[in-house]
């Protein structure tokens, strides 16, 4: 079976934030967006449907979906349909099968969409999923969820490496400060500087709220062709060269070093030699800032920095615009939240409008070529990562 | 191994014995004597312990009696965390029992100090940290007793301790040794 290269030609993101609004009006908010985002988009065309959901049965009430999905955006696959579900990497993973789909000749013409609400009247209730995203009869009874978990990834590489409260404030302030110029952000409106970051309350010491990415409802949707058809939505298309994809724990029992994310460096090692690049040579980088710990390792992960050094790259500004390269502009887990099932989806919206210059200036980063999106999922025990080129020229 | 109770509810007044390794019978379980709590199973973290409802029931007998085990693989002598009905290596499923190390030290540790579980509230603000087993390979994550959450520090001497979750239930979690 030969693979074709797969185009990502539109996409949209809805208003991120606590939303008044269901499950799947969320859905249909982002369909009736995307038709308007992609006026070259017409609905019998589409025939495939990948619904990123990591857990609509806990936050939502729902099973089955995808078709549900579906009819809420007016759609009716004829191809594929199914939701994918991998805690905080459903939204790339509904691309990642888009793609597989597409290459593979099974699929003209897809849409992956992300979609989660995550507030519910009850903060307990919604703490409870997401302790259902640990191995829950295990670690799930001792109050395991994802702030204590990366507490303790931060506790250790702040006592392995030196790395302070204020390099983690430090990437809180550059994320939230781009989301500032990012009007789908959460907290498009909300002022962080690195002095109110570090007062902020502790959550799971040593992270405090600042730290930590927040319960977000929304919704994102991309459209991926086959490489014939790219051109009739767009002469700039974000080009699918590699992904890689890695599992290698859920105990925590088995996380190992809590600071050298073996996962994430496998992952990548497979999208950059997919892709015919090394990590020097990206403009940008979507990368999954749950918590800004997590974004510290992942410089270091993908080879940005020498290991142990994330905490003096943030501190340094090497993140940031006129840095090494540019990393979250779009203003990261921390600045837009993290709808589950959304973020992977709006990391590759970003990708496409950076790449089509259409992006206030405060977060654009300078005529990007190649960029990569990350998504850690659960306990950053499965990594996922994509990497795009920008179509034109050629 | 010490074996505490909390006071939501009255602990047993006899313990079950400690099952023996999986080639003998599991010792009778009597569900419908044990005083539950309403909770639906699905907002529930605690594990249906019961041999009607999982085959890893003699875990939490051996909880009961003070003892955290886990299960062994005798071809390969793997030793399993959480304990399996299959070796993850070698795929076999006669298993052997096997008592862990009651002592340990603090790898890592953190506090919840808000949006706890449903149920957990009262209980915040809780320590949680991951502990080295002395002479085993294998480093649990759990609650941490005995000791202000600020107090706590890496290297920290803890024994395991197992405990009625307050509906006749035993699990276990860790308590800073004096």
């Amino acid at each position: 079976m030969s693979v074709r290269s797969v185009a990502l030609v539109g996409g949209v993101t809805t208003k991120f934030g606590v939303r008044p609004a269901t499950w799947s009006e969320l859905a249909q908010e982002v369909g009736a967006a995307l038709f308007r985002a992609v006026p070259d988009l017409r609905a019998e065309e589409v025939d495939s449907l990948f619904v990123g959901a990591a857990e609509p049965e806990r936050f939502a009430f729902q099973s089955h979906v995808a078709p549900l999905a579906a009819e809420q955006m007016g759609l009716r696959p004829t191809h594929i349909i199914q939701r994918t579900e991998l805690a905080c990497a459903s939204g790339q993973s509904a691309i990642r099968s888009a793609y597989a789909a597409i290459a593979s000749g099974l699929s003209e013409v897809a849409v992956a969409v992300g979609v989660e609400k995550m507030n519910l009247p009850s903060m307990a209730e919604a703490s409870t999923a997401m302790g259902c995203v640990m191995d829950r009869p295990w670690d799930g009874p001792h109050g395991a969820t994802a702030p204590p978990f990366f507490a303790m990834v931060a506790q250790r590489h702040q006592l392995e490496h030196g790395t302070t409260d204020e390099q983690m404030a430090a990437v809180s302030e550059k994320n939230h400060r781009f989301a500032n110029a990012n009007p789908t952000a959460q907290f498009y409106e909300k002022k962080f500087s690195r002095e109110k970051l570090l007062h902020l309350p502790l959550v799971a010491p040593p992270l405090r709220l600042g730290d930590c990415s927040s319960m977000t409802d929304g919704a994102a949707a991309v459209v991926l062709v086959a490489e014939e058809r790219a051109r009739q939505f767009t002469d700039t298309p974000a080009w699918i060269r590699g992904t890689g994809q890695y599992s290698n724990f859920h105990n925590l029992a088995h996380a190992g070093s809590l600071t050298d994310w073996v996962g994430l460096r496998h992952a990548a090692r497979e999208a950059f030699g997919r892709a015919g690049i090394g990590p020097n040579d990206l403009d940008f980088a979507e990368v999954h800032d749950c918590f800004t710990i997590s974004e510290i390792i992942e410089y270091e992960m993908f080879g940005w920095c020498p290991p142990g050094q994330g905490g003096r790259f943030a501190a340094d500004g090497q993140g940031d615009i006129g840095g090494k390269l540019v990393v979250n502009p779009r203003g990261g887990l921390l600045g837009c939240g993290h709808p589950l099932g959304a973020t992977g989806v709006a990391q590759a919206v970003e990708v496409l409008q950076q790449f089509q210059a259409r992006v206030p200036p405060a977060r654009a980063v300078p005529d990007p070529e190649w960029a990569l999106v990350h998504n850690l999922s659960g306990s950053a025990n499965v990594h996922s990562v994509m990497i795009y080129q920008r179509g034109g020229a050629g | 191994m010490s074996s505490a109770s909390r006071s939501r509810r009255p602990a047993p007044t006899t313990a079950p014995p400690a099952a023996e390794p999986r080639s003998s019978p599991a010792p009778a379980a009597a569900p419908e004597t044990r005083p539950r709590e309403k909770r639906p199973f699905l907002l529930d973290f605690f594990p249906l312990d019961t041999p009607d409802q999982t085959r890893l029931s003699a875990f939490y007998d051996r909880l009961r009696t003070g003892h955290l085990s886990t299960t062994r693989c005798p071809k390969d002598r793997s030793l399993h965390w959480p304990p399996r009905t299959a070796c993850p290596d070698c795929h076999t499923e006669e298993l052997d029992w096997v008592d862990l190390p009651e002592l340990g030290k603090i790898y890592a540790f953190s506090a919840v100090l808000g949006g706890a579980p449903l149920g957990m509230e009262s209980e915040v603000p809780f320590a949680v940290g991951l502990v080295d087993l002395d002479g085993a390979p294998l480093r649990l994550f759990g609650r941490i007793e005995g000791r202000p959450w600020n107090e706590l520090r890496i290297g920290q001497a803890v024994r395991v301790e197992t405990y009625d979750i307050g509906d006749g239930r035993y699990f276990y979690r860790f308590r800073v040794r004096d």
